[in-house]
């Protein structure tokens, strides 16, 4: 396998694809905050010094270094940039749904780092999102963690280069109607669903054997085996296999909750999460056994058949049953306000303060593999930070400054009307007419329908 | 690179030869239609040889689609056709970048009947490098006239179709006696259109798809080599795809991307630090903010030969709107004004560009180009793109893009220098063959509407493009009556620091303005002519320079205390 991966490594020239820029790394005290570490407890009348992008102290009387500018926070909340497990944000394209399988294509490629949500995102507070491929497929495309540095130019620096790679898996109606209504293929129904990520695991075995074998006689004198077919699609389920992708699935249901958990336990897949997961409840102490946990919404329901049965105590059950919860947005109006999201959980389950931050800071963190890094207050972490105006579990949290690796990107005082970074030259300003809120997690798929079923199926979650 | 250029050049003198064999023939041909000579001599024009040349009277002589020579001294063969070109203003003929004129989308294939819209067949999915644009072009359709009005003799162009459209072929918009074609597989079109309701149906399908064409042809490449020299190898399956793209992997064929915004131009850059293959940047529109990734990645240019869309700004209203929009206003207006600065920043980073016609309209070539140059394009820049540079980017600098001895005979000749207000494109000649185009008479200068002069007294800012760089600095108008007396301030020719003179001749008839200064610059006497027209407060005009040809000069008229609305 090492060879077979050697040889792909050349053959991508992955070395020098994500090779970037330096980010932009700040430096800041901020003194005297209610310091909400969230792995640490909550320390009052503390200061925390940053240092070229990282955590440096966390304590008391900490004088400012030479030149580094210092904050008073007194009377106000400091706590972890929050984590967003499941966005859409920033991305020019979601949808590649025209297969059920698209595992070989990269959200990376489709960043753009100019779209004004980031920046409103930045207002509550968010610092890193989970920019997902949408759910259209059964295997949908690889997912890119995003850090808000607002006002970069180049995609490359928005992307968390240092976070680990992930996939976007999708069951129930979504890929069925897709695929099975919409174009009447595989699948129609939950047991194609399985049907087609069991044969596309085993395809990927084959693959990866093939490569193997072909690697091993390539170095034998007279070698006759020829290389096979190049598959980025199967490669990357076979990169599944060795642990190198975590994969997040759109769920709903307990029953096809429980299968993938299955089909991920009989092909050695550990690096799971699941994302909605209404009915994750029913099946939390498996979810906490066998996976990475479950990212969640607070209380959003009914939205189709498959999510009726809801209850806003999803979190609370799958945190006391020991399985990893976050509470994810999947939406440019919710990523503004998560920190109310968390909050639900202490009114609907009861949660603790820390156990409700944990939720949109540490476990999302977790759940994407960047839990050593960011996710709570520690030194040595990478400081992203938010200063709140009253306790951020509160009704009354506002965000007054957030930060990434140490520099400011949001300034309440400093928000003015129009933030965008770009203006198109022929755009029509005209008044915006509000609608109900779209969400995008089926982005670009409506392409593909006819009216007709678009009415009829116009659900977009 | 050397070497396809090398087999450009021969595949161009063979098509040149061609011809010159045709023409023989056509003594006997019995339609009349053919010209009886093929040498023509454009006699005492002003000639611009190359951009950034001064114009000099001259006469240039071709034969059989050569230039044969550029001088005032050239004896003319009896043969010769004369055109006195006295008025004339003649420029090397424009050369398209990439172009869509003629060009005919092939027929969608039939779909097979076990038709999969996750897996479909690369030549429905718009994955079709064998395709060449030689077999959509057709050169007697309307496009490909006019576009040769408005000053294009050589284009290249580029295949209709999906993600990988096919090859680009280098054609001359020339006489219906010959096939035209220049040079074939010259680059491979490639955009991020996905396909309609099939696999890969977004720009990152496609990019996805990109890769595994690309990472596959190269397998192919390796299986070829193997078969070739390991006896007891399977064959290889022959893929017309891969077969196609084998050139570009081996770096003999750029891939010409069609990147119109800022993101999609750092993709097609990204992708092709990725895969290694040679690549030029094609349809570009939004670029003012990666002109440095541009120039980082030192890749070829083609900007779209098009100026965005001012409906939106039209649109905006004066009255009842509220602040929050008038800010609005004021953000999609600077993005315009930014918008049409572009090329002029293109040229102040010092990339050589040309343009791509493709998707515009030839009666907005000239208009585009104004654009551009009022807002800081230099009309040498401009002309570079339209010539040298073009050349230079397809590989035929030996044989076009300038007027030399035993270059290609393709010119345009003008009514006034080319980029004046009111100059027309009298004639084309595009591969030794003449294209006469009406001209409509100049609106008669001299007379405005109710008769009386413009106003011109005042002081006026000025600026002037030449060959050696652009310059200004003011000149002042007093008017007794009828009489007018004058001052300019102008650079120091022999030095640094700024000198005076005093005009002379200054009339001013109706809209029309004209007057002279002399100034002395080593050791001549130079007299310098403007002329131009008045329209309200800003002034239009040429300054032409005793033996140096004729420059762009526009001023602005100051407002005076007495001039507040």
């Amino acid at each position: 396998m090492k060879k077979l991966n050697y040889f792909l490594a050349a053959l991508l020239g992955l070395s020098i694809t994500y090779a970037s820029a330096q980010t932009k790394k700040g430096s800041v005290l901020i003194k005297n905050a209610t310091v909400l570490t969230v792995t640490k407890g909550t320390l009052e009348n503390s200061d925390v010094l940053v240092q070229d992008g990282i955590i440096k102290q966390v304590g008391q009387n900490i004088s400012a270094p030479n030149g580094v500018e210092t904050i008073d926070a007194t009377g106000k909340y400091l706590m972890p940039g929050i984590i967003d497990a499941h966005s859409h944000v920033a991305l020019d394209v979601v949808n590649e749904a025209t297969s059920p399988i698209v595992a070989e294509v990269r959200m990376r490629d489709m960043v753009n780092p100019f779209e004004v949500g980031l920046y409103r995102a930045l207002a509550g507070g968010v610092t890193i999102s989970h920019a997902m491929h949408g759910s259209a497929n059964v295997v949908g495309g690889q997912n890119v963690t995003l850090k808000h540095r607002w006002g970069s130019e180049d995609p490359a620096d928005i992307i968390m280069q240092d976070a680990p790679r992930t996939i976007k898996f999708a069951l129930g109606e979504n890929p069925t109607r897709v695929h099975g209504r919409g174009r009447g293929i595989q699948p129609r129904t939950r047991m194609g669903v399985e049907a087609i990520l069991r044969n596309g695991f085993n395809e990927a075995l084959q693959y990866k054997k093939a490569w193997e074998d072909y690697n091993a006689a390539a170095s034998q004198k007279g070698n006759t085996k020829t290389a096979p077919e190049y598959d980025e699609r199967l490669q990357t389920l076979a990169d599944i296999l060795d642990g190198k992708i975590i994969i997040h699935c759109h769920s709903y249901r307990a029953d096809e909750i429980y299968m993938l958990i299955n089909v991920a336990r009989d092909f050695g897949i550990t690096k799971l999460v699941f994302q909605h997961t209404n009915e994750g409840f029913k099946v939390a102490p498996e979810i906490a056994e066998y996976t990475m946990g479950a990212s969640v919404f607070a209380d959003w329901w009914a939205y189709k058949m498959e999510v009726y049965y809801s209850t806003a105590f999803n979190a609370a059950i799958l945190t006391k049953n020991g399985a990893i919860t976050s509470i994810n947005s999947d939406s440019a109006e919710l990523i503004r306000h998560l920190y109310h999201e968390a909050a639900k959980t202490q009114r609907y389950g009861g949660m603790n303060d820390d156990e409700a931050l944990a939720m949109i800071t540490m476990n999302p963190a977790k759940q994407l593999g960047i839990s050593d890094k960011v996710g709570s207050i520690e030194v040595g972490k990478q400081a992203d930070l938010v200063i709140f105006e009253g306790h951020p579990l509160s009704v009354y949290a506002v965000p007054q400054k957030t930060f990434v690796d140490g520099v400011k990107y949001f300034d309440i005082e400093k928000d003015t009307d129009d933030q965008r970074l770009r203006v198109s030259a022929t755009e029509m300003v005209e008044p915006i007419f509000l609608t109900e809120e779209d969400h995008r997690c089926m982005q670009d798929v409506e392409l593909n329908f006819s009216d007709i079923s678009k009415t009829l199926f116009n659900t977009n979650y | 690179m050397k070497k396809t250029l090398l087999k450009a050049s021969v595949l161009g003198i063979m098509v040149m030869g061609w011809i010159s064999t045709q023409s023989l023939w056509a003594q006997s041909d019995p339609t009349g239609k053919k010209p009886i000579t093929s040498t023509y001599a454009i006699t005492n024009a002003t000639v611009f040889t190359a951009p950034g040349k001064a114009g000099t009277k001259s006469t240039v002589l071709i034969k059989d689609g050569v230039i044969q020579g550029v001088g005032s001294n050239l004896s003319l063969p009896k043969e010769a056709r004369i055109i006195a070109g006295d008025s004339l203003f003649i420029y090397p003929g424009f050369i398209d970048g990439g172009s869509d004129a003629g060009i005919t989308a092939p027929k969608d294939p039939e779909r097979p009947k076990d038709f999969a819209s996750n897996n479909p067949p690369d030549e429905i999915a718009g994955i079709t490098p064998w395709r060449s644009a030689v077999d959509q072009y057709s050169a007697a359709d309307n496009k490909v006239e006019d576009f040769r009005k408005a000053g294009f003799t050589i284009a290249q162009i580029l295949p209709d179709g999906g993600m990988i459209a096919g090859k680009a072929a280098i054609v001359v918009f020339g006489s219906e006696y010959s096939t035209n074609v220049l040079k074939t597989n010259t680059a491979l079109l490639a955009s991020f259109r996905g396909a309609r309701g099939m696999y890969p149906g977004t720009a990152v399908g496609v990019m996805a798809k990109f890769r595994d064409v690309y990472q596959n042809t190269k397998l192919t490449k390796g299986r070829d080599e193997q078969y070739q020299t390991v006896a007891g190898v399977t064959r290889p399956e022959v893929n017309p795809t891969y077969s196609a793209m084998m050139d570009v992997i081996n770096s003999q064929v750029p891939v010409m991307y069609q990147a119109s915004s800022e993101l999609e131009i750092r993709r097609a850059i990204s992708l092709q630090k990725e895969l290694g293959f040679k690549l030029i940047l094609t349809g570009v529109e939004d670029y003012a903010n990666v002109i440095d990734v541009i120039k980082a990645a030192n890749v070829p240019v083609l900007i779209s030969l098009e100026i965005p869309d001012d409906k939106a700004i039209k649109a905006q209203k004066e009255k009842d709107v509220n602040e929050s929009v008038k800010a609005q206003y004021s953000r999609v207006k600077e993005a315009y004004d930014n918008a049409i600065k572009q090329a002029g920043l293109l040229e102040e980073a010092g990339i050589p560009f040309a343009f791509t016609t493709a998707g515009t309209k030839a009666s907005d070539v000239m208009k585009s180009l104004n654009t551009m140059i009022e807002n800081g394009l230099s009309e040498e820049a401009a002309l570079a793109a339209l010539t040298t540079n073009a050349a230079s980017i397809l590989g035929m600098s030996r044989v076009a893009g300038t007027i030399e001895k035993g270059k290609m005979a393709n010119l345009v000749i003008s009514t006034d220098s080319l980029f004046a207000e009111d100059s027309q494109i009298k004639h084309v000649v595009v591969d030794g063959y003449i294209y006469d185009f009406e001209t409509k008479a100049k609106k008669k200068a001299g007379k405005s509407e109710d008769g009386a002069p413009a106003k011109v007294a005042g002081s006026w800012d000025y600026e002037t493009e030449s060959p050696a760089g652009s310059s200004g600095g003011v000149f002042q108008i007093a008017q007794d009556g009828s009489d007018y007396t004058g001052t300019i301030t102008l650079d120091d020719p022999s030095g640094s620091g700024k000198i005076n003179a005093d005009l002379k001749d200054i009339t001013v008839n109706g809209k029309s303005m004209s007057f002279a200064f002399d100034i002395a610059a080593g050791g001549m006497n130079i007299t310098i002519n403007v002329s131009g027209e008045v329209e309200g407060q800003s002034f239009d005009g040429t300054m032409s320079v005793d033996q140096f040809g004729t420059f762009p000069f526009k001023a602005t008229l100051n407002p005076t205390l007495i001039a507040i609305k």
